[in-house]
């Protein structure tokens, strides 16, 4: 890259940085440009690399059967309008009742009977059991429909400080996640743009 | 008539497409590859509509000079450059299109993401208080992960990334299976009800 | 009264200025975990086909990117061939211009090497469509190409053809790809993740849904020591390290600052 080419990206970035003084002129400008060249980046893509060569390309090619999505998907350009706005339902349906079809052998499978499985076979071990144990405390936490006294109120409890665990170790994640964000434009600025880091 | 149809239309791919799963028939699945197919067309279609709904917003509010019309100005003119540069340039390596998204776009989103690295600090000193068993529980977890996992804990003490690795493995992993599994579950009913009609949110408040 | 937000966020800046500047080069030991991904990639023919699939936003790049890097550069320096796709938007440039960049550094020609088919949007039928045939889903490549023209690309049917799918993600998106592709059809998937996803995920790869987890820029600097190629991941562990402990000391401080106001309260009202 140039230094002109650096310079216009560390503007940019300062300038999103400067929020950090406080709101400004300058972040909101910079914010709006990004909004703005993410829309046109996700118009281009989709019309070039989807409705292109899997809706329109075919029905050019003679391929008839591809005027039914052709339709279903113009149906939703309908959505803005209000006297027509129904119609766009019919295609949002397809789309909904569909994912839900798929999801309900998906999930079943793969989030409660493998993850099940698992936390029961995996109870030969020390920590297997602590994960059998703290597996069974925290779905008894999400249960609001009984009352959280008795034995059962002490699993519920149980269950909260493993989620405890869970949500400290997440939060140590997050920051490690953020802060390698962080890292990684401070390389710029100071290495790519200022030459200032040895590499 | 418009949102019975819909719901019909729900239901019957719905039941289709669980049906489906355990269905070896050829027919059963070439009509599950069509609908597969079909979806996704249907879903781009959508995304363009997102995308126009945002620039109409925009462009009324630059049109009327409304309070902020300048950062719709800069918003529309985003939308304007990317798409001519994509469609007139391409979006092959070395052209414009993806020169944009390399250096201006790519950067800006990152750079707004990492500014939450200064908040989470500002938070961890101000907000990351230990005043009950069950935060304290918290506080030591977050602060043992959070060094055990960079080469700072393990200078610090081997025990760090041994115990990190721990909590990672056995009781985090137990309280985040419990909430798969409970929202796996919750997944499930509410696919049913879509299926059967009960819930019919996606028709837009209807 | 308590410090002022901007002098934290002045000793963020500071730390990790001071880190990238003075480099300590504190040695990161390499995690079972990366080593595993590692491994299976070693164990792979030098003629299968890997699929990468980039589900992330340009936001993760610092993060992923790396991740993603050492992935890819691994599967060229072994001869594997790779087909690119995104089910994100903003991973599909990300992900073509990686791969494009990778690929030129290895000699790797576009349509023998590498193949980028390019972004659908719904990632339901994505999946499980390529599960049936990929021809279905991706009529065209990204440049344009008929996919079954080019010489990867008519030798990968379905995910029978594929030794591998790694999910390079910042978010759900390989919990799909574990849910439809691997509980259909069996297909081995590996997440390459930001750091936040990692606690999210252990649980389907302790269960061995997933066939390996590697996250964030401490799972880069791993795998590229691997390699026998320190590049951003290493580069970033001191900043990693230096930031890390300034936000420990920092709850550290905090709790003390709270306990000695809650015991002078106390005090008070005594």
């Amino acid at each position: 890259m140039t230094f002109i080419e650096t310079t216009t990206t560390a503007l940019l970035t300062l300038a999103i940085y400067s929020f950090l003084a406080g709101d400004n002129p300058f972040y909101k400008f910079a914010e709006h440009l990004l909004v703005g060249l993410t829309i046109g980046y996700t118009l281009v893509v989709t019309l070039k690399s989807v409705i292109w060569p899997q809706a329109i390309l075919p029905v050019t090619q003679g391929q008839f059967q591809a005027i039914g999505p052709l339709l279903l998907g113009g149906l939703i350009l309908l959505r803005p309008f209000r006297r027509w706005a129904g119609w766009s339902r019919i295609s949002l349906a397809l789309v909904v009742g569909g994912g839900a079809g798929v999801a309900i052998p998906a999930m079943l499978k793969a989030r409660v009977l493998d993850q099940m499985a698992a936390t029961v076979t995996g109870a030969t071990t020390w920590g297997g059991w602590i994960i059998l144990i703290g597996v069974l405390a925290t779905l008894t936490y999400f249960v609001f429909t009984r009352a959280h006294r008795g034995a059962w109120g002490t699993s519920a409890r149980l269950g909260r400080y493993f989620m405890m665990v869970f949500f400290g170790a997440t939060f140590a994640y997050t920051v490690m996640s953020r802060v390698a964000l962080l890292i990684g434009r401070l390389e710029f600025l100071m290495g790519d743009w200022l030459g200032l880091l040895r590499t | 008539m418009r949102d019975r149809l819909a719901i019909i239309t729900a239901s019957v791919a719905g039941v289709f497409m669980t049906v489906q799963y355990f269905l070896t028939a050829p027919a059963a699945n070439t009509a599950y590859r069509t609908i597969l197919s079909w979806m996704q067309v249907v879903f781009a279609f959508a995304l363009v509509v997102g995308v126009i709904g945002v620039l109409r917003l925009n462009i009324e509010r630059l049109g009327k000079r409304r309070s902020g019309w300048f950062y719709s100005a800069a918003l529309v003119a985003g939308v304007a450059a990317m798409t001519i540069l994509g469609f007139v340039g391409g979006t092959d390596r070395g052209t414009p299109f993806q020169w944009v998204f390399d250096h201006w776009q790519a950067p800006m989103q990152s750079t707004v993401f990492s500014l939450l690295a200064f908040y989470v600090a500002s938070a961890a000193y101000r907000g990351f208080r230990a005043r009950s068993g069950e935060s304290t529980v918290l506080v030591i977890a977050a602060l043992i992960v959070l060094l055990g996992r960079v080469p700072v804990g393990e200078w610090l003490s081997p025990v760090l990334p041994r115990t990190a690795d721990w909590i990672l493995n056995v009781p985090a992993l137990a309280a985040k299976r419990a909430i798969l599994i409970g929202v796996g579950l919750g997944m499930i009913a509410t696919s049913l009800k879509v299926i059967a009609g009960l819930e019919r949110t996606y028709l837009g408040g209807r | 009264m308590g410090t002022p937000r901007r002098w934290i966020f002045a000793l963020v800046g500071l730390a990790a200025v001071a880190a990238l500047v003075l480099k300590p080069g504190l040695p990161a030991s390499v995690t079972q975990d990366t080593r595993s991904v590692y491994d299976l990639i070693e164990s792979l023919d030098s003629g299968a086909v890997v699929m990468i699939s980039f589900d992330h936003e340009a936001s993760s790049l610092p993060e992923v990117g790396p991740l993603g890097a050492a992935i890819v550069d691994h599967c060229f320096r072994r001869g594997i061939g790779i087909i690119g796709l995104a089910l994100f938007s903003e991973g599909t440039a990300a992900g073509y211009e990686l791969l494009g960049r990778r690929a030129s550094v290895f000699g790797r020609s576009y349509g023998s090497g590498w193949i980028y088919l390019g972004f659908r949007p719904q990632y339901t039928s994505a999946i499980l469509g390529m599960g049936e045939n990929i021809g279905d889903v991706f009529n065209l490549d990204y440049e344009g190409h008929a996919v079954t023209a080019t010489a990867l690309g008519s030798r990968v049917h379905s995910y029978n053809d594929i030794a591998l799918v790694v999910s390079v993600a910042d978010g759900s998106m390989p919990t799909y790809w574990v849910e439809y592709a691997q509980a259909r059809y069996q297909v081995k998937i590996v997440a390459a993740l930001t750091s936040v996803m990692v606690t999210s995920y252990l649980p389907y790869y302790e269960s061995k849904q997933l066939a390996g987890i590697v996250a964030g820029l401490r799972g880069a600097a791993e795998y590229e020591q691997l390699l026998g190629h320190p590049a951003a991941g290493c580069r970033g562990m001191d900043a990693q390290s230096a930031i890390h402990a300034l936000i420990a000391i920092l709850i550290i401080a905090g709790n003390v600052q709270g306990w000695r106001i809650r015991r002078s309260r106390g005090h008070g009202e005594a």
